[in-house]
């Protein structure tokens, strides 16, 4: 089945929705590709975002329409209002020349009206002339419209309404007023506007990336007036660069704590850059930037330490800071806090998560208290996966006697165990029979001559579960 | 290994134990050997002067524990500033968990003193690394950690990419004040970048912001080859530990060499056994390694009677 054609196909005569047998006898050398209607999704959505730079509502409407919602976004193209708007479609339209793309366009006063006239290659005001499918309710009522004589919206919007409910039910009332334009629909628009958004425009695209830094720290010191306004600070900048040619560069930073200082933006800024795997590239230039703070926190006024500022520096704030600087540098998952989990496998007892997203500390889980008078019971270090090693025990389900790991013979002089871990056989299939839950561990802390402590285990009881069990090394005690 | 019993030869002469008392009564007081550190007080005789710096310094162990006849006594008097820059070597390759918890226990006695010093809620201890050495040393497993004592809630770990990123993570790290320790984790005998002027400027973040930075150094040859401006260096090597009930593996010992020690004699050895209870080290006896034979007769007997 054919999902689509190009206008040359189109011109031999194929349709989508033909099959594909019948398509090929029509047009032999036909070249065939696979329908990905996830690839056309993301097309569209890139598409839809090069269009954010006429106006932040932008709602893609798949399979190959976009909804721009231009309402007060025309300024720029005149003053005349019925002018601009004709000026800043014949923009777009230019631009997706440029890159390839025909479009057809259409202006109208709902969401419905335009996306129908645009699909029929109408303007606005003729919206009457529009065949009933426009109304797009499914196939049976349209045929049935037609069957009536109503091939036109006119047609219909000359009816009594009540009947027509009746006839086809309530909701082709509904999709007439819109495309008629008495009743308005939201669109759901690519991306949820900021609270708090600062942009810049530029008559001559700018190049320099000194300059475009330095405007972004100017864009971040007018969002944060309005944070401040709001008794609040930023958690997550997100900044766009439209470039001439219709290319986007996005950059977002996360903070460790909401801020509004400017120094720490633009210390943050310069780490972002950094860490970019291709560095940003003007090309032509850009010629809108937009810096969105896209999550903010409560962030009382601060006043400003007039004495002993280094010395009584807020250091909760301090810290956070420096967690967000290297999280921004490095990437939030290398910059890591443990917090505890609830198992009893010793290599899953523990989380390791992104320092950014720790709540404060007060609000951690604690982790266990070691028992008193006993030495340390867990490794400082532990090996995932346990590294295998070959063991001599004097019986086989013994403790065990010396062992051979990374080609060494180690001695084994002190020991405690087993200390006995079970599997966890409530996560297995058929767990819960014999022989079916996993292997049991037997675990021993270990001493050998040269005074290194090591976690060893047995994989599998002897004789119950394995012949003859693995041993393995898990972890190294201090 | 340079390892020199501690019983038999003190490294220093002696000195002045200083309670202000007698230093008083003492009149002239002694010739100077080494800063020391007590109660509070430290004397320094040649000068004359006599400044209050502990809350400016940690010691390993307790203040007022022991003479200074015994490694513990000495070791209380071994004032280490805690706005320094203190380095920690794996005496042999297999040592990295054993000197990992020495600076860990360093940096948790420093913490502890800057607590006690009035500096409120010493923050976190920040500990990066590089990427590759995980999968030869494993990670660091915050059970074992809270099996010391230190709470694991108050670790940050950093995984870096390589040394430059890593000496550059510290760098920052080492400039917030609000921190209560960074450790640094280096392998190889040369890391890249890793010169004098890291060391040294490491060290002078250290002294501006006060936040002590222990740098761990593994695989890193001869200590004595490596340039450095730590204040301290110590070479750390895993010792049998005091043996529990029915020879089970005691309480984590380390046999530490003080290489170098700015504010007085270095050439220090002990070893030293972690008191989770104190929150402290002190000297254990040196088993030494035991003489394998005997012992492998006793283990048998031992295993025998538990079989």
């Amino acid at each position: 089945m054919l999902a689509a054609v190009d206008r040359q196909a189109a011109d031999l005569g194929l349709a989508a929705g033909m099959k594909l047998a019948d398509a090929r006898a029509l047009v032999p050398e036909l070249l065939v590709f696979d329908y990905d209607p996830l690839a056309d999704a993301a097309l569209l959505d890139r598409l839809a975002e090069m269009c954010l730079r006429y106006t932040p509502m932008v709602s893609a409407v798949p399979p190959g329409a976009l909804l721009l919602d231009i309402s007060g976004c025309t300024h720029f193209y005149g003053s005349d209002a019925a002018l601009a708007e004709k000026m800043l479609a014949e923009n777009i339209e230019d631009r997706l020349d440029g890159a390839g793309y025909s479009a057809s366009w259409a202006i109208a006063g709902t969401p419905d009206a335009a996306l129908a006239l645009a699909r029929h290659g109408l303007r606005e005001g003729a919206e009457r002339q529009l065949p009933v499918s426009a109304l797009g309710m499914d196939a049976k009522t349209h045929r049935a419209l037609e069957r009536t004589g109503l091939y036109h919206i006119g047609d219909l919007a000359v009816r009594p309404r009540a009947g027509l409910a009746v006839r086809f039910g309530a909701a082709i009332n509904l999709r007439l007023d819109r495309i008629l334009g008495i009743e308005d629909r939201p669109i759901n628009p690519l991306r949820l506007l900021g609270n708090v958004t600062a942009e810049r425009r530029f008559a001559d695209p700018v190049t320099q990336v000194d300059f475009i830094t330095n405007c972004l720290e100017e864009l971040f010191a007018e969002a944060a007036i309005m944070l401040q306004e709001r008794g609040q600070g930023a958690r997550i900048i997100r900044m766009l660069l439209f470039r001439c040619d219709g290319k986007m560069a996005r950059l977002g930073i996360e903070t460790g704590a909401p801020t509004r200082d400017r120094a720490l933006f633009a210390r943050l800024l310069k780490e972002r850059i950094a860490a970019l795997d291709d560095p940003l590239n003007p090309g032509f230039g850009y010629d809108l930037i937009r810096l969105t703070i896209a999550a903010s926190e409560a962030l009382g006024a601060q006043q400003y330490m007039l004495e002993d500022a280094e010395k009584r520096g807020d250091t909760q704030g301090d810290q956070a800071a420096l967690i967000g600087q290297l999280s921004v540098r490095l990437g939030r998952g290398q910059i890591r806090q443990f917090r505890p989990a609830d198992s009893h496998i010793p290599e899953q007892a523990l989380l390791a998560l992104p320092a950014l997203d720790a709540p404060p500390p007060a609000l951690l889980d604690k982790w266990p208290a070691p028992k008193p008078g006993e030495p340390p019971l867990r490794p400082l270090h532990l090996f995932d996966p346990p590294q295998r090693i070959a063991v001599i025990a004097e019986v086989p389900d013994g403790p065990p006697y010396r062992f051979t790991w990374r080609r060494r013979l180690h001695q084994i002089l002190r020991y405690e165990g087993p200390e006995r871990i079970a599997p966890e056989w409530w996560q297995r299939k058929d767990g819960q029979q014999a022989g079916k839950g996993g292997l049991t561990r037997d675990y021993y802390r270990v001493e050998d001559m040269r005074g290194r402590r090591y976690w060893l285990f047995r994989h599998g009881l002897y004789g119950r579960e394995k012949r003859s069990p693995n041993w393995y090394i898990h972890g190294l005690f201090a | 290994m340079n390892i020199i019993d501690s019983n038999v030869l003190s490294p220093w002469p002696q000195p002045a134990v200083c309670p202000v008392a007698r230093e008083v009564a003492d009149g002239n007081g002694l010739p100077l050997t080494h800063k020391i550190i007590t109660n509070h007080i430290v004397t320094n005789h040649a000068a004359g002067l006599r400044q209050s710096l502990t809350p400016h310094h940690f010691a390993l162990t307790m203040a007022d524990h022991g003479d200074d006849r015994t490694a513990t006594g000495i070791l209380a008097r071994t004032a280490l500033p805690i706005a320094a820059l203190h380095e920690i070597h794996a005496g042999e390759p297999g040592d990295v968990s054993n000197s990992a918890a020495f600076a860990l226990l360093m940096a948790e006695r420093a913490r502890m003193a800057m607590e006690k010093a009035g500096r409120e809620g010493a923050g976190a201890i920040f500990w990066v690394r590089e990427n590759g050495d995980i999968r030869r040393h494993g990670y660091l497993y915050p059970p074992g950690v809270a099996e010391l004592s230190i709470d694991p809630a108050g670790i940050i770990y950093i995984d870096a990419p390589d040394t430059l990123a890593a000496l550059r993570a510290a760098a920052d790290a080492a400039r917030c004040s609000a921190l209560g320790a960074v450790i640094i984790e280096l392998s190889g005998q040369r890391p890249k970048g890793f010169d004098f002027t890291a060391t040294r400027r490491l060290s002078l973040s250290a002294q501006k912001s006060g936040v002590p930075i222990f740098c761990l150094r593994h695989n890193a040859g001869l200590p004595q080859n490596q340039p450095s401006a730590a204040y301290s260096r110590w070479q750390v090597t895993s010792a049998p530990s005091c043996a529990m009930e029915a020879k089970a593996p005691g309480h984590p010992v380390f046999a530490v060499n003080l290489l170098r020690y700015r504010g007085g004699h270095a050439g220090f050895s002990a070893h030293l056994e972690w008191n989770r209870d104190e929150r402290a080290f002190f000297e254990t006896p040196d088993i030494g390694a035991v003489s394998a034979l005997p012992s492998i007769g006793a283990d048998r007997k031992d295993m025998r009677q538990r079989a």
